[in-house]
């Protein structure tokens, strides 16, 4: 096998520009896969990722959604919760809240405002005052550009303001961008903990089920049950949520717009193959000397048959390596542009090394084959 | 080694070939004359399982080969049968050593010995040092030598050369039989193809062709004319 591909190399040699342009097709082609391949996989992962990669296998979620916006308060209690628990094949329930904003009213002598308010994140920029991390139960907050002007005309650093009943000492004012979506203050993890938590509403039920457990079944029975005796259910809805519906459905769009370029790249690797196939053709018939000869001197019609076939393949495959290294690089430069990372995987590799192989396969049948069943004395004819 | 009984062939309504009757044995070296177009490599083609459709019966070694398959035929060539061209028809791109080394490549035998093989004929036919050398960097005779070189490497029973001087000068030539009868005294059967008497001359026997019709002397041949 090693000679017979050593063959195809001294012979795909000779005709170096020939070739070279046959493969250009090849090249785009591969190359477009490769890129197509390697942003796909870039953004699914990326997507996958951003969805915190939900555990949903063992837990049906039930969540709760308020009929009307002035009762956004309510959700699931520990009632609820406890019967919930009945549910046969429920292992134990947890309530948990889809935000972790509190809602809170604000007032600055006559001011007054409704935010939403949180615990302090790890780093946040500020454009006044300086930022540090508070511990303990303190009255520090951090309140965003916009309240600021709301509440005070100017200096609204160290000002007191009223949150729910407690004073608190403005520590420093940031801007909310259009990009990252903040709430109007922070305050510190205990105070926040101490005063807030208890405000936001849990609105989701996360039932734990056992490992054989029917979750559809398990949901439905919830919803129904709730309906009946769920304490918050005159002022909201019960519902099974799915939390990877969305990235399922991001995953589709993704792979429409994959299969759409697929379909382009594939147009362009059968033009490709068109030019492999004419170029094999032209190498037959220069070469209908070498195949008398070889016929002459024991060669099957199948062996000058695989021949070719080989050469057509090797020519593909060199394609698809230089289109790899060529998509390779297109990869590299697009992820200087790229909000994600564009990842070529090794099913990418796999897939372009196939589909170059089976370009040369399909297009190289054809002409290897005319070589094949020519008649040998014609051949033996040729000078 | 070979018997031929009636053999015909024509190209629709020209007939190149008609009632050949020929028989050869075990380590003869015949030589056929004719004119030029008169079917001397037609009747070689046949004779070397190059061409298969013609009429009548062709029997080489007692076994008729007209409906094999293109496998088995293909072995044969390249087992039992070695061929000479006119014009050498050697791989332009391929050194001394890889022409000779073709027969082998698609031979079921001697795979392992391959290079004592190739260093064998290479001095059998007088080109040891030519080895890398390619076909365009050598003088006819020595291209014919690496034809026949080809020819012998698979040691086959009976050699078919077409016209294997016809491009070659006089002294050549001569050069070129001696090879012939040397490898004809070591037992292989050679059937040639000529029409130049001179070269006739070194085969045991020779047949003469006249408008595709076989006759055994030249003075038959004047009789038709
Ligand atoms: N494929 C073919 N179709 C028609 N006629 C052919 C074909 N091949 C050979 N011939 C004819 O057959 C005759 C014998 O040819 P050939 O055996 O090559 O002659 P020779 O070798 O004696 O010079 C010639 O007249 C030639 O024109
Ligand atoms: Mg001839």
């Amino acid at each position: 096998m090693t000679d017979k591909i050593m063959i195809a190399f001294k012979s795909i040699g000779k005709n170096k520009n020939r070739n070279f342009l046959t493969m250009l097709g090849i090249i785009i082609g591969i190359a477009s896969v490769i890129c197509i391949l390697a942003i796909g996989d870039g953004f699914a992962h990326t997507v996958t990722k951003g969805m915190g990669n939900h555990n949903t296998r063992n837990k049906v979620i039930l969540q709760w959604q308020p009929t009307s916006d002035y009762n956004t308060d309510g959700g699931f209690t520990q009632n609820d919760a406890s019967a919930l628990a009945k549910i046969p094949g429920v292992d134990h329930v947890k309530l948990a809240s889809s935000v972790t904003e509190a809602g809170a009213k604000v007032t600055y002598r006559t001011k007054k405002t409704s935010i939403g308010l949180n615990k302090q994140p790890k780093h946040l920029k500020l454009i006044k005052g300086t930022y540090f991390t508070m511990t303990g139960a303190s009255n520090g907050i951090y309140i965003s550009e916009d309240l600021a002007q709301k509440l005070f005309k100017e200096n609204a650093l160290n000002r007191l303001i009223t949150v729910n009943g407690t004073v608190f000492v403005v520590q420093g004012i940031y801007r909310i961008s259009n990009m990252n979506y903040r709430p109007d203050a922070y305050v510190a993890k205990t105070t926040f903990k101490q005063l807030f938590a208890s405000q936001i509403s849990r609105d989701q039920a996360k039932l734990y089920v056992q490992a054989d457990a029917n979750k559809k079944q398990i949901g439905k029975t919830a919803v129904k049950r709730m309906k009946q005796m769920g304490e918050e259910k005159k002022t909201g809805k019960y519902s099974v949520s799915h939390p990877d519906q969305i990235s399922k459905q991001f995953t589709r769009i993704l792979n429409d717009i994959t299969y759409f370029i697929a379909f382009i790249a594939g147009i362009s690797l059968l033009i490709a193959g068109i030019g492999v196939m004419n170029v094999m053709y032209i190498t037959v018939s220069e070469r209908r000397k070498e195949i008398g000869i070889r016929r002459a001197f024991g060669a099957t019609s199948s062996d000058i048959r695989n021949q070719f076939l080989i050469e057509s393949v090797v020519l593909c495959v060199i394609g698809g390596i230089i289109g790899i290294i060529i998509g390779y690089l297109f990869v590299s430069i697009i992820n200087a542009f790229l909000p994600f990372k564009a990842i070529i995987t090794p099913y990418a590799l796999i897939l372009s090394l196939s589909v170059s192989t089976a370009v040369g396969l399909i297009f190289g049948f054809i002409p290897s084959n005319k070589a094949a069943k020519s008649e040998l004395v014609g051949l033996l004819k040729e000078e | 080694m070979l018997k031929v009984t009636d053999v015909g062939k024509s190209y629709g309504k020209f007939t190149v070939l008609k009632n050949i009757d020929l028989e050869v044995a075990d380590g003869e070296f015949l030589a056929i004359m004719g004119p030029s177009g008169s079917g001397k490599s037609t009747l070689i083609n046949i004779l070397g399982l190059l061409d298969q459709s013609y009429t009548g019966e062709y029997l080489l070694e007692g076994k008729d080969y007209k409906d094999v398959s293109d496998n088995e035929l293909s072995q044969i060539r390249g087992d039992q049968l070695g061929f000479v061209f006119q014009n050498f028809k050697l791989l332009t791109t391929y050194n001394v050593y890889e022409n000779i080394e073709v027969p082998l490549v698609y031979s079921k035998k001697a795979q392992n010995n391959k290079n004592a093989l190739i260093a064998d004929v290479i001095e059998k036919v007088g080109l040891t040092g030519k080895e890398k050398n390619l076909p365009s960097e050598l003088s006819g005779g020595q291209q014919q030598r690496v034809a026949i070189a080809r020819a012998i490497v698979n040691r086959p029973k009976l050699i078919i050369a077409d016209e294997p001087t016809g491009a070659l000068d006089s002294k050549t030539s001569k050069e070129i039989m001696n090879i012939f009868t040397k490898l004809n005294k070591a037992g292989t059967t050679i059937i040639m193809v000529t029409h130049d008497s001179e070269v006739a001359d070194y085969a045991m026997r020779t047949v003469y062709i006249r408008d595709g019709q076989l006759y055994n002397d030249e003075k038959s041949v004047r009789n038709h004319d």
